[in-house]
């Protein structure tokens, strides 16, 4: 490793300010700190102890996504890659233009949004479709607002809204059928589960859902990955099991207790008919759990921390409106599917949530 | 060409603001509602443009020359009046003459009466300079309001319908940006218009200079 020390040694002059390339100088540091610890330390106190740092929080949020790529990878093709690929290009570029003219340094924080941007996209999306979506999430998403840790939305969500705008009828028909690529089923592109259960009453089998061989986005189909995954992120500390946990949650209370609700309205008198219907509600409220993405969006983005609130309580409350809006938008909604655009409202309230926890935390140490 | 040499220093001045330097849309943020609304076809810019030129002219005319005798406490009034009286010409024009551009536009002909820039330009300049002055600036701010609809709408129909003023100029397999067509696609369009124009001519966010 010392060679390659010196190399970097002997490039940073040309990236000090009055060197030739100056205004590259957060490209540089950026590299080199994908080999190195920087060359910078803390001189007063506090000091840095533990070596958690952005970079490392990405890293393990990275590393708790490969089974959802791998299963994707199998499912859909390579073609994922080339997505991914196509993402971290065009959002790196946007990402290291405004370093550059910023004069900070590179963020990690996009190595993430890189990747869960194709990861939500229905497979079959345009490489320029991506192209677009991600562009679009980083510039307005994220460095509009000041970069890293300035966000009020979720970057990638902020890029899958806009293209779902933009381009309604490409992001609602590119459902390919998992195994397509390889030959290993005929249909080319099949309904998603969601879309199934909206259209046809048809709830599919919870075996399926787990294994993830049906249609959906690129990232979401594979639950016992997303499952394994959420797990080892709330177990390493990354995410808060507090948004995920009470998303999930209330997802299921709500799909339950409305199917309940609305079949005693309906007049289900007779114990039998109540007796099937709570099964049935059961049936429901699972599938909601499993089906869509709502376990990628409780366990990868609802729970990132610059856009959701920071008390305790305020985690709460933001999982459980997550999950009433979902449920909301998908039984009453135009839309199969609501986590999107739960999540990006509850991101715009998420700074009066934890308002509101603290304002009524000081109220009560007062009185 | 010197425009101090046709206008006189106080005329150039008040051309060079209107257009550049005290841009209506982009310096004082004035009629963005219709500037948001109208910029989905360059037709409809192009239309309204001319009808904002136009009663932006006639209110300047009528205003300034009368501003000695406009009575303080009931100038407002006598501004509605006088923009009202010259929008309703505007709208019977084009009803007349421009139907179809009239049906696509709807409402937003009578609504040039609630356009900010006439209101304002009316109340910071009109009232307090002689008419030739005055023409001068309607003049600057109507037209840097049609170049800025001009640029959004070409940006906007290009991306959202593949076309300029009706002609198909985008490749057989463009995919329309469905977004841009709405109202709420031009808030993005008008948001880098600004940045781009406040960075140019260096003008600063307001709370910060």
């Amino acid at each position: 490793m010392k060679w390659l020390h010196n190399l970097f040694d002997s490039f940073r002059p040309h990236f000090e300010p009055r060197g030739s390339l100056g205004y590259l100088k957060p490209l540089f540091e950026a590299i080199e700190f994908i080999f190195f610890y920087p060359a910078a330390r803390t001189a007063s106190a506090p000091h840095v102890r533990d070596p958690m740092d952005v970079k490392r929080y990405m890293t393990i949020v990275i590393v708790a996504l490969l089974p959802c790529i791998a299963a994707s990878i199998f499912f859909f093709g390579p073609r994922v890659l080339l997505m991914i690929l196509v993402s971290y290009a065009v959002g790196g570029l946007v990402e290291v233009a405004f370093s550059c003219i910023r004069k900070t340094e590179i963020h990690e924080g996009f190595f993430v949004t890189g990747i869960i941007f194709p990861l939500i996209l229905p497979p079959a999306t345009p490489l320029w479709v991506v192209a677009v979506g991600i562009f679009f999430g980083v510039f307005f998403g994220k460095e509009v607002f000041g970069g890293t840790g300035h966000n009020i939305f979720n970057p990638a969500l902020v890029g899958r809204l806009f293209v779902t705008i933009a381009f309604p009828t490409i992001l609602t028909s590119g459902w390919t059928a998992p195994g397509a690529w390889r030959g290993a089923v005929d249909a080319v592109s099949t309904a998603t589960p969601m879309a199934l259960a909206k259209t046809q009453a048809v709830l599919t089998p919870v075996a399926d859902l787990l294994m993830g061989a049906q249609s959906g986005s690129v990232g979401e189909t594979f639950r016992l990955g997303i499952i394994i995954g959420g797990i080892f992120l709330m177990l390493t500390r990354v995410s808060d099991w507090r948004i995920p946990v009470s998303y999930i949650g209330a997802v299921f209370v709500f799909a339950f207790g409305g199917t309940v609700l609305g079949g005693l309205f309906g007049g289900a008198e007779n114990a039998a008919a109540a007796n099937g219907l709570v099964a049935g509600a059961f049936n429901f409220g699972i599938f909601q759990v499993l089906g869509g993405s709502v376990l990628f969006g409780a366990m990868f983005m609802a729970c990132d921390p610059v856009t959701s609130p920071f008390t305790r309580n305020g985690k709460f409350i933001f999982g459980i409106m997550c999950g009433l809006l979902t449920v909301v938008i998908r039984v009453f909604s135009g839309y199969v599917e609501g986590v999107m655009f739960s999540i990006v409202i509850m991101n715009a309230v998420g700074p009066l949530i934890d308002h509101m926890v603290l304002s009524m935390r000081y109220r009560k140490a007062q009185a | 060409m010197n425009l101090k040499n046709i206008f006189g220093k106080k005329g150039a001045k008040t051309i060079k603001n209107g257009i550049w330097r005290e841009h209506p849309i982009s310096s004082a943020t004035l009629g963005i509602c219709s500037a948001l609304a109208i910029s989905n076809k360059v037709e409809n810019a192009i239309a309204m443009s001319a009808g904002v030129i136009f009663v932006l002219v006639l209110t300047s005319v009528i205003i300034s020359s009368m501003r000695k005798l406009i009575p303080g406490r009931v100038r407002i009034i006598i501004y509605m009046i006088t923009i009202a009286a010259g929008v309703t010409i505007v709208d019977l024009v084009l009803m007349a003459y421009f139907p179809t551009i009239s049906e696509a536009m709807g409402p937003y002909v009578p609504l040039i009466i609630t356009n900010c820039i006439i209101m304002g330009r009316a109340e910071a300049f009109f009232i307090q300079n002689p008419p030739q002055h005055s023409i001068l600036d309607a003049l600057a701010n109507g037209l840097a309001y049609a170049y800025t609809l001009l640029v959004i709408a070409i940006f906007r129909e290009i991306f959202a319908f593949g076309t300029l003023l009706g002609v198909k100029v985008t490749p057989a397999n463009w995919v329309d940006w469905v977004v841009l067509a709405a109202p709420a696609g031009a808030f993005f369009v008008i948001g880098i218009f600004l940045w781009i124009t406040r960075t140019v001519a260096g003008i600063e966010p307001p709370g910060k200079g």
